[in-house]
This record gives structure tokens, sequence and C-alpha cells, in this order.
């Protein structure tokens, strides 16, 4: 990833939080619609969450060698 | 007789059978003319269209066709005809002829109009498919394909039960919606349905074998068998508020399976689990636009996900592995298999103007219009947790993570290529012209995927989680690890199984057997000379030749006269 891509995908941010406050300002047809950039908040919360719990099963409860059924 | 012929299952079983009378050379060939047929047949047949049997007292009806089998019935022949040009360098019998058997017996179940015909070709998917399995020829197969096996009779059984018991209560036989009850007969059936659409913890078999086929053989089983259990789910129990919360958690499951396997094929494998969640959730919703929507998702479901399994199958074939531990760095060298999995990538993840956005969309606003929102919220989830598992994982740790990969290559031969592009050609065309797609679906409905709301929903989504993807993704590195899941049980429990089951029966009857051959010695020896009992200094052989005449003639008279009495008393 070079600079440039992350100007890139900034800019598609802006654009979607511009978009969000002004076509979409009076959007409601969910609760969570009233919460600023929920999307964003709920895909950066959630793919955290995703990656730190799969890691915790995985390492606690699920992986094992590789060899283990052989 | 041609009647017969034209319904598409038995054309694809009848060519399977003919594709053994062919040399070598023609057989890939002939192979790809049989879907062909069967989509010509499929677009001539009217709605509404009918085929009549008998079988004993029951009335069959072999083939039916509306919108929802002419949906299903297409996109498989379709797949099966792609997957068969993704295979045409292929030059195994068993392979080949298994694998049209396996797509006829699937369009057999889409076209089947009562229960006996689909549990027929039902069963014809489940033995075809295990060849697929077997046909590798490794202990390692020969294991997991007699699991897959075992699953798929046991399911098929429960399947079959519950369409006698439900002929004997209700009098029906017909594929048809039947009303939320749990009975034993709709119980039954469900059960069977459940174990082909993989529904948790019923999914052992597809996370146990889809990695361990055959090259070419799980980008077929990828297209057909959970498939099929969407359409007869849909036909039989939309509406079954229970599929909402299985397909929800069936959703996250395959998920975490994502993104904690490591194993390109494993990966794959488990977000079919995911996908088909979204499907099974969708049927419990119930509504026409959630109707539509898991008939629209298994449909470009097909599309790309047998995209991505192809694009990673090409990477095996040509590096020789699907351990992503030992891969890396392909960006230079196969760029183009790297661009068609983006495209299969992206569509999956429903970025917008990709075949995913204009189905995913569908299933996820139902749920929410449905009264669902907690489920639309974890449906949610699953969509954040595909883009991170096989739209930015695997091909990140695949093609890229290293500079360049060092090991040897075999060139990818130019089917596989052109497989492909059919496949990513249909994920854009479906994306920018959804309305292709839903002309096609069964129920009226007015849904637009492509309004502001739903861009900046995913635009948003798939960029944060990218963020976070690239901030995290030394977590997710690969390495060489088994994971555990359901399939311990009977794969761990095995010796346990077999010394329950099968150890201390054969014991039990092999010392009841040695008791028995004891007994009869003991008698015997005892019984030889009975006047040994009272006479102990008798002879102790009582051999009949030392009878005297007179004896003989005694005796033979009192034989004779016990037959005379049996013969006169039973008469």
């Amino acid at each position: 990833m070079k600079t440039i891509h992350w100007i890139i995908l900034g800019i598609i941010f802006v654009i979607t939080l511009v978009l969000e406050f002004t076509v979409l300002a009076g959007y409601d047809s969910h609760w969570w619609n009233a919460i600023p950039a929920f999307y964003a908040i709920f895909g950066f919360v959630m793919c955290l969450a995703l990656i730190f719990s799969a890691k915790f099963i995985a390492k606690k409860i699920l992986n094992r060698d590789i060899n283990y059924y052989d | 007789m041609i009647e017969f012929l034209a319904i598409p299952g038995v054309l694809l079983i009848a060519g399977a059978a003919l594709l053994t009378l062919f040399p070598e050379r023609v057989r890939p060939a002939l192979f790809l003319v049989f879907p062909v047929i069967a989509i010509a047949i499929i677009f001539s047949r009217p709605d509404g269209y009918s085929v009549a049997g008998a079988l004993l007292q029951y009335d069959l009806v072999l083939m039916q066709t509306d919108t929802l089998s002419n949906l299903f019935g297409f996109i498989f022949a379709g797949g099966a005809l792609v997957a068969g040009i993704y295979a045409y360098h292929l030059r195994e019998l068993g392979q080949q002829v298994c694998a049209l058997a396996y797509a006829g017996g699937a369009l057999g179940v889409i076209y089947a109009g009562d229960l006996l015909t689909l549990i027929i070709y039902w069963e014809i998917m489940a033995v075809a498919s295990t060849w697929l399995i077997w046909a590798k020829r490794t202990p390692e197969t020969n294991g997991a394909g007699m699991r897959y096996l075992i699953y798929h009779v046991l399911g098929g059984g429960l399947l079959f039960a519950g369409i006698l018991w439900h002929s004997v209560t209700t009098g029906s036989i017909a594929v048809e919606s039947i009303p939320a009850e749990y009975t034993p007969a709709n119980v039954l059936m469900l059960l069977g349905v459940a174990v082909n659409a993989a529904i948790i913890p019923l999914h052992t078999w597809l996370s146990d074998a889809y990695p361990k086929a055959t090259m070419t053989g799980t980008i077929f089983m990828s297209i057909f068998t959970t498939k099929t259990a969407v359409y007869v789910l849909i036909r039989m129990f939309a509406g079954w508020e229970l599929l909402i919360f299985f397909g929800a958690a069936m959703a996250l499951y395959g998920i975490y399976y994502a993104i904690i396997c490591k194993d390109m094929r494993e990966i794959l494998s488990y977000h079919i689990i995911s996908q088909v969640g979204y499907m099974v959730c969708a049927i419990g919703v119930g509504t026409d636009l959630a109707l539509n929507g898991a008939a629209a998702h298994a449909y470009n479901n097909i599309l790309y996900k047998s995209l991505m399994f192809m694009a990673v199958t090409a990477v095996m074939y040509s590096a020789g592995t699907s351990k992503m531990f030992h891969l890396g760095g392909l960006y230079k060298k196969m760029p183009w298999v790297l661009t068609l999995y983006v495209i299969g990538g992206l569509s999956i993840s429903g970025i917008p103007l990709f075949a995913g956005f204009v189905s995913k969309g569908m299933v996820i606003d139902a749920a929410g219009y449905g009264g669902h929102e907690t489920i639309m919220l974890v449906l949610l989830v699953a969509s954040v947790g595909t883009w991170l598992s096989v739209g930015l994982k695997l091909p990140y740790f695949t093609w890229f993570n290293k500079s360049d990969y060092e090991g040897e290559l075999k060139p990818v031969p130019v089917n596989m290529y052109i497989a492909m592009g059919i496949l990513a050609f249909a994920c854009i065309f479906y994306g920018i012209f959804p309305n292709a797609l839903y002309a096609w679906l069964p129920h009226a409905m007015d849904y637009e995927p492509y309004t502001v709301y739903h861009v900046v929903e995913i635009t948003q989504i798939a960029l944060l989680t990218f963020v976070v993807f690239w901030w995290m993704k030394k977590k997710l590195a690969p390495e060489l690890t088994a994971v555990l899941d359901f399939d311990w049980f009977y794969r761990k429990a095995a010796p346990a199984t077999r010394l329950i089951f099968v150890q201390n029966v054969n014991s039990f009857f092999a010392r009841v057997e040695d008791g028995i051959q004891y007994s009869a010695r003991y008698f015997a020896r005892k019984f030889q000379n009975p006047m040994r009992w009272l006479n102990p200094f008798s002879d102790e052989k009582n051999e009949a030749s030392t009878y005297s005449p007179s004896m003989e003639v005694v005796m033979s008279f009192i034989l004779f006269g016990f037959l005379v009495f049996a013969v006169v008393y039973f008469t």
C-alpha cells in the first residue's frame, strides 16, 4: 500500500460521510441510523472484535498440531 | 420416451452412462454437451410443464417447472458446464462420470414434483459425489470419503423416513410448502435436508470432505449439494422461524472458522457454511423479499464461490499445495488468477458493482424489515468477516506477503482461465445489471439495490474493515495447524465408538458362539449312550453296529410308529 492508495481510500471515506450527512440526513429505518458514521464504527469495532475473539478461540480451544488426526 | 429423456436430471445421468462408451479424447468435450442440452430444455419448457409417471400406487411427477425451479435449474446446468470446462484437461473416467451424474442428481431434485422422485435423486447425488473424494486415493481421503458417505446416508435416511411418515399421515407426496409444525414427520424431513444444507452442528461432512476432495471435485461439490438443500428449504420450509436463528448462527460460525483456518480450500469450505447461513436465515424470515433474496443469493453464490474455488485450485494445481503457509508472493507469477480471484472476493463481500451486492443486500434488508434487527446486525458482522477472511486475508497471504514466490510453478491450463473468465464476467454483469437476475426471481418485489444508503453502508464497512486488516494482519499470518470442529466427536471418538459398537459386539457374539459349541459338544458326549447314566459299566461308546438285529427291528417299528402318528395327527 502506497500513500496514494491511502489517500484514495480516505477520499472515498470522506465522500461517504458527506453523503451520509446530506442526502441521508433524514433517513431513519433502523434505530442505529441516529448514530453518525455508524457503519464505519461498526466495521472498525466488529473487525477488531472478530480478529481478537477468533484468535482467542483458536488458541484456547481449536488449534492442534497439523497431524492431530493421523 | 423422448419426454422422459428430456428431463434434465435423467438426461445428465444417462449422459454419464454414455460417457463410459466413448474414447478418452472426446470425453471432456462430450461432457459439456449434456449441460448445454439441459439448458436448451430448460429454456424450451413453459412454466407449469410437467411429466407424470407412476410407481406402485403412487402417482409421480417426474418433472415440474416454475420460475424457482428454472432459476436453480439454469444455474446448476450452467455451473456443470463451466465446471466441465474447468475440468477439461482431466482424463479420469471415474471423476467425469460421477461429476456428471452428480449434476444430474442435483437437477433431478430441482425438477422433482414429488418427494419419492426427489429422494432417489438425493441419494444419487450423495453416492456420485463421494467418488469425487475417493478418486484421490489416499488414506486420508478414503477416511474422509467414508465419513462423508455415512453422513449423507444418514441424512438421506432421515429424509426418507420423514417422507414416508409424511405420506402416511397426510396422504400427499407432493413437494410443497409445509406448515411450521414440529410433527415427527416434518422434523425428520427437516433434519434430512439440514444435513445437506450443512446447518450447524450437522455441517462437519462439508468442512471435513471439501478441502480433501480432488481439485476439480471440490468445485462441483461447492456448486450442488448445499444449494439443492437451500432449494428444498425454500420449497418446503419457507417461514419456519427456527431457521432464522440457525441461519444467523451459521453465518457467524463459518466466518470464525474462515478467519481461523490457514488452508485456502478449508477457508472457502467454511465460508460456504457462512453463505448458506444467509440463505437459510432468509428462508426462515419467509417474506417475498427474503425468499427472492435466498434464491438470488444461491444463484450468485454459485457464480462467485465457484470462481474463488477455481482460482484457489489453479494456485494449488500450479504450486502443489493449498496451505497458505507455503505460499505468498505469487502476484508476479499468477497475476490473472489473482485478478479473477479478487473479482470473486469483491462479489462475495458485497462490494457495489459486483454480484454479491445485489443479493446479499436483499437478505440483510429482508431480515431488518421483517422485524429482526438484531439478526440483521449479526448478518452485517458476518459481512465484515467475509470481507476480512476471503476478501482480504486469503488473497493477501497467497499472492502478497512475500516479495516473490520461490517454488516451482506448473503452468495453468487455458481451459481453467476460460471457465474463470466466464464466471468473472457473470459476477460483474449481474452486479451492474441486477435486473437481469431480478426478472427471474419467483416473487414480485420492489427492491432497488443501488440506493445511496446501501452504497454508503457497505463502503464504510468495507473501508474500515480494510484499515483494521492492514493494521492487524500479522495476527492472521498463516501457520501449520489443524483446527478442531464438531467432527472431533466422531473422529477422535472413533476408537471408543469402534470399541463399544464393533469390538464389544463382536466379542459378545464370539463368546456366545463358543458357549453354544461347548454345550453342543458336552450334550453330544453325554447323550451318546444314556445307558451309562444307569449302568456306569456299560460300553463307553454306543456303536450302532453292535446292536442285535432284533433290537434294530424294534427301534425301527417305534420310529415308524411315531412317523405315522405324526402324519395322521398333523394333517
